[in-house]
């Protein structure tokens, strides 16, 4: 029910996960941050989320690209459920009827 | 510390229970947004192998959504272990600047009450601890951040998260492939909005173009999941080079 790699992920993830959330507590409490130290952390988290999701940007099923286009302008003007909701709808959609 | 102590909002024992309160109720929209997402995660994690038992176990003890979707997403089976705790931290990072925004709030708190309470630390309690923090300090209470409505607000995230993560993971086996629904784009849906939230300007967003482009030339030339770390690193390069224009 439990692999050990699975396992050992699992909490080597929740570990450093901690370690951020605690970080920033006992570090940048009594401390200011450099304007360029401060960019690179502002922009840190952006920068991950989209190189993860960077492949459908290059899909090659038409279908796919579509819905992403949809799911982006969405992702602009509404909230999450909204925003998540269409995105699933319009990828469902197009690959049903298109490819 | 015991004078510091002695001024916490339990002191005053009648309205510990109403801010607890007040807390899960300021959460509860914030959840309907969570929980449709949670069951998308579970029904994923049960496509790419993980149990569900596995699953809450990451979700309970990691307690932060954005990168149990990266993992996911990144998953194979036996995982990439560097990798996920990488890109985990790398996602996670954002943390380091929520803890920093928080840290004058909790000066009057002892750390035996702030460190089990960090654990807790996930964009939703954050963002509504830190904005009653602030509305009350800008009433004149203090002290302005209320641990109990922190508190509230966070066990409600907790619990909603685990338990409907761990739903869809045992609902996962029922819907089949979920590809072929389209609930994959739930991911760059859920990561489009949050980015959304980040924005700033363009100018600020102009590392993450850089990311961007790397990552899908890297995704399309090299295989295996490097095109993130690529991408990401890429990305904070660019951020520091561009910070000198500022």
């Amino acid at each position: 029910m439990i692999d050990m790699a699975t396992l050992l992920t699992i909490v080597l993830m929740a570990g450093v996960t901690y370690l951020t959330r605690i970080g920033g507590y006992i570090v940048l409490r009594n401390r200011v941050l450099s304007a360029r130290a401060t960019a690179v952390m502002e922009a840190a988290p952006g920068c991950v989320l989209i190189s993860v999701i960077a492949p459908a940007f290059v899909s090659r099923n038409p279908a796919d690209l579509l819905a992403l286009a949809i799911t982006f302008i969405a992702a602009t003007r509404l909230s999450m459920l909204p925003t998540v909701l269409i995105g699933v709808a319009s990828a469902g959609l197009f690959r049903h009827f298109i490819g | 510390m015991s004078v510091s102590e002695a001024t916490l909002p339990e002191a005053i024992d009648g309205g510990s229970g109403s801010e607890f309160r007040r807390g899960v109720m300021s959460c509860l929209p914030v959840l309907l947004g969570t929980i449709p997402y949670a069951l998308v995660l579970g029904a994923q994690a049960t496509q790419k192998g993980l149990s569900a038992v596995e699953l809450p176990l990451m979700t309970g003890l990691n307690f932060a959504g954005g990168s149990e979707f990266a993992a996911i997403q990144l998953w194979t089976s036996p995982p990439h272990i560097a990798l996920i705790a990488a890109i985990t931290f790398l996602v996670n990072s954002r943390h380091f600047l929520m803890g920093a925004a928080l840290a004058p709030f909790l000066g009057h708190l002892p750390q035996r009450k702030v460190f089990p309470a960090l654990f807790f630390l996930c964009d939703e309690s954050w963002a509504l601890g830190l904005a009653d923090a602030k509305q009350r300090a800008s009433a004149g209470i203090t002290p302005a951040f209320s641990p109990r409505y922190y508190m509230g607000a966070a066990l409600a995230m907790y619990l909603a998260w685990v338990g409907f993560t761990a739903a869809g993971a045992l609902l996962g086996p029922m819907l089949g492939h979920v590809e072929t629904y389209g609930f994959d784009m739930a991911f760059p849906a859920v990561f489009l909005v949050l980015m959304r939230g980040m924005w700033k300007s363009v100018a600020a967003a102009r590392p993450w173009l850089v990311s961007l482009v790397v990552a899908a030339l890297v995704y399309l030339f090299i295989p295996g999941a490097w095109y993130v770390a690529a991408g990401a690193v890429s990305g904070l390069a660019a951020a520091w080079l561009m910070a000198g224009d500022a």
